[in-house]
């Protein structure tokens, strides 16, 4: 109705030339190149946001003093708005990947954290008793319970941490 | 096998307040004697159950399994939970499997190990499911033989079949009856029911209300596999009935 109205391709293509743009761009090098590049930063920054997200969240939700040290710091930073970020990362990395990276692990971060965080919290306490009753030390009950039991919680904060990424990578 | 409660004490201290649970308990399990600590809720047999098995630590006494003193969770105590507390993203097999793994025993042994327990309990053809696949019976059967498979000197029970219907506690006695005659570890074991404790017991100890005084400590030498029938059984159980009530009463008297 409205590219009737307009009779513009600028204002609004008909569904055909979108197909055939879209065609195009899916063969033309310098789009793909760029596609390659924008994944690659996607994909950097989610590590980031992952490994510092949920080492720090297996940290905050197995230990009430870790949380209290840790908790201050954190909760000011997470209201802070991403944009705010922007200036201050050009400063600090100049232009380029850095102060994309940054945003996307930044807005990447808290979700993950805070999933883990309630994913370890939320273990049932008699996992740990079973546990340790049955000869696990620390490193066991990590690797065979803690983990485990609190990954779907952080399935969960990783898919938000994707959907954040992807928009704070423009 | 030698378990022995000294002088165990427990107090709980909030906002200044102290709520003493256990005072002074004493008492001693011998080797594949099945033992229940019987009592009124509230009577602190599950916190001393927790104790034994090292989850929390007494205020005062201690707990000496041969000769040592024992404060910390270990092997040699195995734990059946109220909710049995299968790994839910573990196999029955790899539940069982669980305890001899961290105790670092030889994978042939394992298998061999973890073949018999699966026949013991009956649960050949069952160890590739989740414990949500299962039924009720089995998943007990199954947190069963995972207390057992870390090879434990005592067996440690927190009413284990607290969660289920009248008849289905029935039957599910009858199978604890079959696998312990099967396999005569020790047991300590808590409920509230004077008829699981003595269908399932050689030993019933009762706690009081009051601190977990030791009210009673019944022998029940009724021959095994047990009925529920006869006239030896109805004394038993009347005679439980009255110290449980006299248990609960102290509770009563006290606060």
């Amino acid at each position: 109705m409205a590219a009737w109205h307009y009779q513009s391709d600028l204002l609004l293509p008909g569904p055909l030339k979108v197909v055939q743009a879209f065609g195009l761009a899916m063969v033309d090098p310098d789009t793909l190149y760029n596609l390659g590049l924008t994944l690659r930063r996607v994909l950097l920054g989610l590590a980031i946001a992952l490994s510092l997200g949920m080492s720090l969240g297996f940290a905050m939700g197995y230990s009430k003093t870790v949380m209290q040290l840790v908790d201050p710091v954190i909760n000011p930073l997470r209201q802070v708005p991403i944009m705010a970020w922007v200036p201050l990362t050009i400063v600090w990395f100049g232009l380029g990947d850095g102060p994309t990276l940054f945003l996307i692990a930044m807005v990447g971060v808290f979700p993950i954290l805070l999933s883990t965080v309630s994913g370890v919290q939320s273990i049932n306490r008699d996992y740990y008793n079973a546990g340790r009753s049955m000869g696990a030390g620390f490193w066991s009950l990590f690797r065979r319970i803690i983990i485990p039991a609190s990954l779907p919680e952080i399935l969960t904060g990783m898919r938000v941490a994707v959907s954040a990424g992807w928009m704070s990578v423009i | 096998m030698h378990l022995r409660v000294e002088n165990v004490t427990k107090t709980f201290s909030r906002n200044g307040s102290s709520n003493t649970v256990l005072d002074r308990v004493n008492f001693s399990v011998h080797t594949s004697e099945f033992v229940s600590l019987l009592g009124p809720s509230g009577c602190g047999k599950t916190t001393l159950l927790t104790i034994l098995a090292g989850f929390q630590q007494a205020t005062s006494g201690r707990i000496v399994l041969n000769g040592a003193a024992v404060s910390r969770p270990c092997p040699d105590r195995g734990f059946v939970f109220q909710d049995y507390a299968l790994f839910p993203w573990m196999t029955v097999r790899e539940n069982i499997l669980f305890p001899m793994k961290e105790r670092k025993i030889p994978k042939k042994e394992r298998e061999e190990r973890l073949a018999a327990l699966l026949a013991m309990a009956q649960l050949e053809g069952k160890e590739r499911l989740y414990p949500s696949q299962i039924s009720g019976g089995m998943k007990q059967r199954t947190a069963f033989i995972r207390a057992l498979a870390g090879g434990p000197q005592v067996l440690l029970m927190d009413e284990p079949l607290g969660a289920v219907d009248h008849q289905m506690r029935q039957t599910l006695q009858e199978e604890l009856e079959n696998l312990w005659l099967k396999d005569k570890i020790t047991v300590v074991m808590v409920t509230h029911d004077v008829d699981e404790a003595i269908y399932l017991s050689d030993r019933v100890i009762v706690m009081s209300a009051r601190k977990g005084r030791i009210v009673a400590d019944v022998n029940v030498d009724l021959e095994r596999p047990r009925a529920r029938t006869g006239q030896k059984y109805h004394a038993f159980k009347d005679a439980l009935t009255g110290h449980l009530k006299a248990a609960f009463n102290e509770g009563l008297a006290a606060s």
